[in-house]
């Protein structure tokens, strides 16, 4: 184990490195997200105004919720989340074919250095949500204890799910599309966009039993301590985490043999 | 070290035919074509050898590669390198062989060359100590001290090149496949590679399988050759017996100031052309030396300068395609 991690160490670090590589990138992205922070605290206060509460939930949780979703999504929503298809596409997997670790874990150690490369713009998201007062920070020590557990299952969750997606381009070689598509759905059903709460009745049940309110709804809502049965939730988060962990395994087993290196 | 036996491989597409609404017909057809680019294709090569992996573009020599390497699964056959199958177990494979492909790069290009180093070094365990001393003297060898800190997308293809060389060979693989990694270079970046491939053959003793279009890369390296084309092998043998067996014949060109060559004639000889000052002559050397010509030609004309013309690889390979086309 501990020398399958140092092994993929290198290429967290190439994930990071990259994104420190275009600074000028970075920087957009922490203005762009300051300016979405800030806005997002003022847009929901005037959609509150004369209401104590909406849908039992009251106006600081959803301001800080939805602060608190921006800024996360910025860090591990990337718009660019797996280098996977560019690489079917240019030939370059290749060389990650011959390389002595699994193709899926040299795609995981990778994507977590992008995430860790962009943490800088989630906390100057949350700095900026704290200055204005947006942010409630979770009610006790255990409960951002907690958070953290779930949250971290969330980041499991939206990684495999990330390269299980990605690994569509040994099918099919345009998946932009597809891309589009999948980007909207995770980014709504997730409850990244608008919190679930405010769901309709008949869908909140099935929002529940599907995997992408385990990446962001299930971590933010442990924080506001909205939900009963915390315990349920994290077993959910972990079940969802395996089950999609032995399907990724399934796809890339059967994406081998659909390996088509492209390119002399 | 390298076993091939009967090696297939087969692709198959969307097989679209012309016509009226092709393009729209695709979309709801499931017929597929298959093409076999290697078609049971045997040979073997030995531990230590350098051995040059030849044919046109379209042979099937990428693909033969690919299955060597593990990255494809073959339709049929078999294949061992150093006793295991390439693609049973890939990450096994991985630190028995190293490559380099000149269309592409296995360097990080957002990066340093050096980070792409670290990353290597982290994916095969290298020790801290071992990791130094080769990269010092790879870095030495090939002159790397002058760009190893810039990113590898400001690099020439040169640069990139040798890079890529030593990222192959870092983690010392006792195999090493090239494939056109002197494609689109200049005269002195070739020299460095070459220089670099000879002395990990004859130092290290690393095998290497060399793809290349170049046929100057092949006569300075290689000593044996494996000729395919249409996915069958056409040749495999050392590259002198090649030579003999396509070139029947050699060329001697001859050059007289104070005489007039324009009636030059030998028994031994035909003569191709013929001017005042020069002439060239043709014979087959497995029935007339060299020797015996050459003392003919310069006993009865007063001849100032004389030269025989190597066989030269180029039109033997280009004769081997053409054979094979034609016929």
């Amino acid at each position: 184990m501990r020398e399958r991690l140092t092994g993929v160490r290198g290429l967290y670090r190439a994930g990071y490195r990259s994104v420190l590589a275009y600074r000028a990138d970075l920087w957009f992205g922490i203005a762009g997200l300051v300016i979405q922070a800030t806005l997002t605290v003022v847009v929901w206060r005037v959609l509150y105004a004369g209401h104590d509460e909406v849908a039992g939930i009251d106006r600081s949780t959803a301001v800080s919720y939805a602060v608190l979703a921006a800024a996360i999504q910025a860090v591990i929503m990337p718009w660019q989340f797996s280098s996977l298809p560019f690489r079917v596409l240019r030939g370059q997997i290749g060389v990650d074919m011959m390389r002595p670790r699994s193709l899926i874990s040299q795609n995981l150690a990778q994507a977590v250095g992008t995430m860790v490369g962009r943490l800088p713009i989630g906390v100057a998201g949350l700095l900026t949500g704290l200055a204005l007062g947006g942010v409630q920070p979770p009610r006790s020590a255990a409960g951002l204890g907690l958070w953290v557990i779930s949250m971290s299952l969330g980041i499991a969750n939206i990684l495999i799910v990330n390269l299980l997606v990605s690994m569509t381009a040994f099918w099919t070689l345009e998946i932009g599309g597809f891309m589009i598509v999948y980007r909207f759905a995770t980014a709504f059903l997730s409850g990244a966009l608008i919190p679930l709460w405010f769901m309709p009745g008949w869908l909140q049940p099935i929002l529940g039993w599907l995997p992408f309110q385990a990446q962001m709804y299930a971590p933010l809502s442990i924080w506001f301590g909205t939900r009963d049965g915390v315990l349920g939730v994290l077993a959910l988060q972990v079940g969802w985490v395996v089950v999609l962990f032995g399907l990724l395994q399934l796809v890339w087993r059967r994406a081998v043999h659909k390996v088509v290196v492209l390119g002399g | 070290m390298i076993e091939v036996d009967a090696l297939t491989k087969e692709f198959s597409r969307p097989d679209v035919r012309p016509g009226r609404f092709a393009g729209t017909r695709s979309l709801f057809t499931r017929a597929r074509k298959v093409t076999r680019a290697v078609d049971g294709i045997s040979f073997r090569i030995d531990a230590g050898e350098l051995i040059g992996f030849l044919g046109p573009n379209g042979a099937g020599k990428s693909t033969t590669i690919k299955m060597l390497t593990g990255i494809l699964v073959p339709t049929s056959g078999t294949v061992t390198v150093a006793g295991q199958v390439p693609w049973r177990d890939r990450r096994q494979n991985a630190r028995t062989i190293g490559a380099v492909f000149g269309q592409r790069t296995q360097l990080w290009y957002d990066l340093p060359l050096r980070d792409s180093f670290g990353i290597i070094r982290d994916l095969y365990g290298m020790d801290a100590a071992t990791y130094r001393t080769r990269l010092g003297e790879f870095t030495e060898l090939l002159g790397l001290d002058e760009f190893i800190d810039t990113p590898v997308r400001s690099l020439s293809l040169g640069q990139r090149m040798r890079g890529d060389l030593v990222a192959a060979m870092l983690y010392a693989p006792p195999i090493l496949y090239l494939d056109e990694p002197t494609v689109g270079l200049d005269v002195v970046a070739k020299g460095k590679i070459r220089e670099f491939v000879a002395e990990i053959n004859t130092r290290r003793g690393t095998t290497v399988v060399l793809t290349t279009h170049d046929m100057d890369d092949v006569e300075r390296l290689c000593r044996r050759v494996i000729i395919i084309d249409h996915g069958v092998l056409l040749y495999e043998g050392d590259l002198e017996s090649l030579k003999a067996r396509y070139v029947t014949t050699r060329d001697i060109v001859v050059h007289a100031t104070e005489f007039d060559l324009t009636s030059v004639a030998s028994p031994f000889a035909e003569v191709l052309t013929a001017g005042p000052a020069k002439a060239t002559l043709r014979f087959a050397p497995a029935t007339t030396s060299t020797p015996k010509v050459v003392h003919d030609l310069t006993s009865r004309y007063p001849i100032t300068d004389l030269s025989v013309l190597e066989p030269d690889l180029e039109d033997v390979i280009r004769q081997l395609y053409t054979e094979r086309r034609t016929g």
